[in-house]
């Protein structure tokens, strides 16, 4: 039941340096579509593998000859890739636009920071506990503005993202705007100590990133991935195939908010010292950004999106202020030429060139006068 | 009676779209509704298939008050619909778009998968092709085979022939009677006034968002005033 027979592709008459690019990936895609069990699984392994010695110093010396490279791995790269992989769950599998992804991250972070300093609770609990209260806050951020539709939505995340960032900023309890100082490590794992060397926590961030990719995949997969996706690719038409559609929306908020939280974790656990800048607005727009460019709604896309989106400034720190105008025309640019995103699904183009799909429905519907009533359309 | 719509209102903020329309629908009948553009026929389709908010009044079905029953719920219950404009989801191939309307079902589908492809063989050639590549008349096809998926009792088919060539509009029309004639009681709104009068037991004549007439479909065929208005005037 895969798009299998498709053949009839469209080939698009533009040439651009992109198109030659553009048409390898696609035949590699199309490769692993119809790939068998143990290629498939041979390309797992050559992954893990691949992640294993990327930290490697030759690979270093070119990939990050400013900075530590394995630091770098971990921040920003693999937390880019943490991040992405759960806002994708929001943005790409549900179709729902979320600017505020960065509040979550903060909440998994502050979490962490505040019981391990304040209780000395031991890191893992902290983590726990920060996706809990991750998933909780996605909820009720959810529950009256999932209602919204598109643009309104986008709105509502990106204040509820400042929101937070701002409450941090003023309560005294968790440090107000000087953060919080000595957050505790993780404790050591089979006697490799968590200390000022930055391999370990790359080794860490690795298996948060697969757990997450595996989880992320097992759901694609399942009855709630299909009502995600019809979700995405016309709302209406979800509900009226019997899909509770607010219910799966809301679900997609507090899954990709836990995985959110669980990047804040990881990341407090490395970096000692929290503050509220340390979740500006930007960092959410640099997300999406990492998303979208990547491919929206295809793992292995938004995994190269959110490692070239966190690689790139750091490899052309040389460039210094230049750097950041650079890499926003690069971005354009690669919009302009590839707007699906460097790696989309099939999927995910044929809902493109039908001009629905991209992210969320943006004809916002107004609701009734009643908004009781108004309000149980999506229960 | 299958269906009730007792005096609805319905607004989009603050216009009122529907102003107290109330209409019946028997097991086993088809009834049209027709009306000019902005009359207000794919909100009540909408409203009775839990699209759209009620402002006043009452859905009955089966004897069942479902005011206030979500739209996923009524799905369940037995009201299918084949959206205006379709609404396929263009990322799924014909197959999946079929499977999508047996959503919340869990018994054996192909049975009525079979069915389906029999009613439309087009969508049996096409069965892996995306949803959104398909010609319009074909994701017609879909979008009304995928509310039979849903095993309804009463399918709301919205302007099933828009579009369409005059070919495809009779087999469209031929292919509706051939679904009410296996069970399934439908509820359409056409453009097509003069098809659709034909083949309906009853309909409903709207304006402005309310029930100017109704009558058994051949009585409208031949009424003047709606001749004049829906019918071309001759
Ligand atoms: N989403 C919306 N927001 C605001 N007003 C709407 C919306 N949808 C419909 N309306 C208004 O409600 C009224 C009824 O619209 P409706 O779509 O039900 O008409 P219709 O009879 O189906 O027309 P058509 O034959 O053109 O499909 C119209 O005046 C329309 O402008
Ligand atoms: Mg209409």
């Amino acid at each position: 039941m895969k798009g299998d027979e498709v053949t009839s592709e469209e080939t698009t008459p533009r040439r651009n340096p992109f198109s030659a690019i553009g048409h390898g990936i696609d035949v590699m895609r199309d490769w692993w579509e119809h790939a068998k069990v143990w290629q498939r699984y041979l390309v797992y392994i050559g992954a893990v593998v691949f992640a294993l010695i990327l930290p490697a110093p030759a690979i270093g010396s070119f990939m990050s000859p400013g900075a530590d490279w394995t630091s770098v791995l971990v921040y920003p790269i693999g937390t880019y890739i943490l991040l992405a992989v759960g806002l994708n769950v929001v943005v790409g599998q549900a179709g729902l636009l979320d600017l505020g992804f960065v509040a979550f991250f903060a909440i998994g972070g502050y979490n962490v920071a505040y019981f391990g300093t304040q209780y000395h609770w031991n890191y893992w609990a902290t983590v726990v506990m920060g996706i809990a209260m991750a998933a909780v806050s996605g909820v009720i951020l959810g529950a009256p503005t999932l209602r919204l539709r598109g643009d309104y939505l986008a709105i509502v995340t990106l204040g509820f993202g400042e929101i937070v960032r701002i409450t941090a900023n003023n309560a005294d309890v968790i440090g107000g705007a000087r953060g919080i100082t000595n957050v505790p490590h993780p404790p050591p794992i089979f006697g490799t100590k968590f200390l000022l060397d930055p391999a370990p926590y790359y080794y860490l961030m690795i298996v948060a990133i697969a757990l997450v990719i595996i989880f992320s995949v097992r759901l694609q997969k399942s009855r709630v991935g299909r009502a995600w996706a019809a979700i995405r690719e016309d709302e209406d038409a979800a509900e009226l195939m019997g899909v509770p559609t607010f219910k799966f929306k809301l679900l997609a908020f507090a899954i990709g908010a836990m995985i959110g939280g669980l990047a804040g974790g990881v990341y407090a656990g490395k970096a000692v010292f929290i503050e509220p800048n340390t979740f500006p607005f930007i960092l959410s727009a640099t997300i999406l950004a990492a998303v979208v460019l990547g491919g929206s709604g295809n793992l292995p896309g938004v995994i190269l999106g959110a490692f070239l989106i966190g690689w790139l400034p750091e490899r052309f720190r040389d460039f210094a202020e230049y750097r950041i105008l650079i890499f926003g025309g690069v971005l354009v640019l690669m919009m302009a030429l590839r707007p699906e995103g460097l790696l989309p699904s099939r999927r995910r183009k044929a809902e493109l060139r039908e001009g629905t799909g991209g992210m969320g429905a943006m004809g916002a519907e107004v609701a009734g006068p009643t908004t009781e009533a108004s309000a149980e359309v999506n229960q | 009676m299958l269906l009730e719509v007792k005096d609805i209102n319905v607004h989009y903020g603050k216009i009122a779209a529907l102003k107290g329309i109330s209409l019946e629908v028997n097991e086993g009948e088809i009834v049209s509704l027709i009306g000019a553009n902005g009359a207000g026929k794919t909100t009540t389709l909408k409203t009775i298939s839990g699209l759209r908010p009620l402002t006043s009044g009452k859905i009955l079905f089966n004897g069942e008050d479902i005011s206030k029953t979500p739209g996923h719920k009524r799905v369940i219950m037995g009201i299918g619909q084949a959206p205006e404009g379709r609404g396929v989801f263009p990322g799924m191939t014909v197959q999946e778009n079929l499977l999508m309307g047996a959503y919340t079902r869990k018994d054996d589908l192909t049975k009525d998968l079979d069915e389906v492809y029999g009613l439309f063989p087009r969508l049996a050639e096409r069965r892996s092709q995306f949803g959104g590549t398909m010609s319009g008349g074909e994701q017609q096809m879909i979008a009304i085979g995928r509310a039979l998926m849903t095993k309804p009792k009463v399918v709301l088919l919205d302007e099933p022939s828009m579009g369409l060539a005059p070919m495809l509009i009779a087999q469209i029309f031929s292919i509706i009677k051939e679904i009410n004639s296996r069970g399934t009681t439908v509820l359409l709104v056409e453009q097509n006034a003069q098809q659709a009068l034909k083949l309906s037991d009853r309909a409903y004549v709207l304006e402005t968002g309310r029930v100017v007439k109704s009558a058994p479909g051949k009585d409208l065929l031949n009424d003047p005033s709606v001749r004049e208005a829906y019918l071309g005037g001759h």
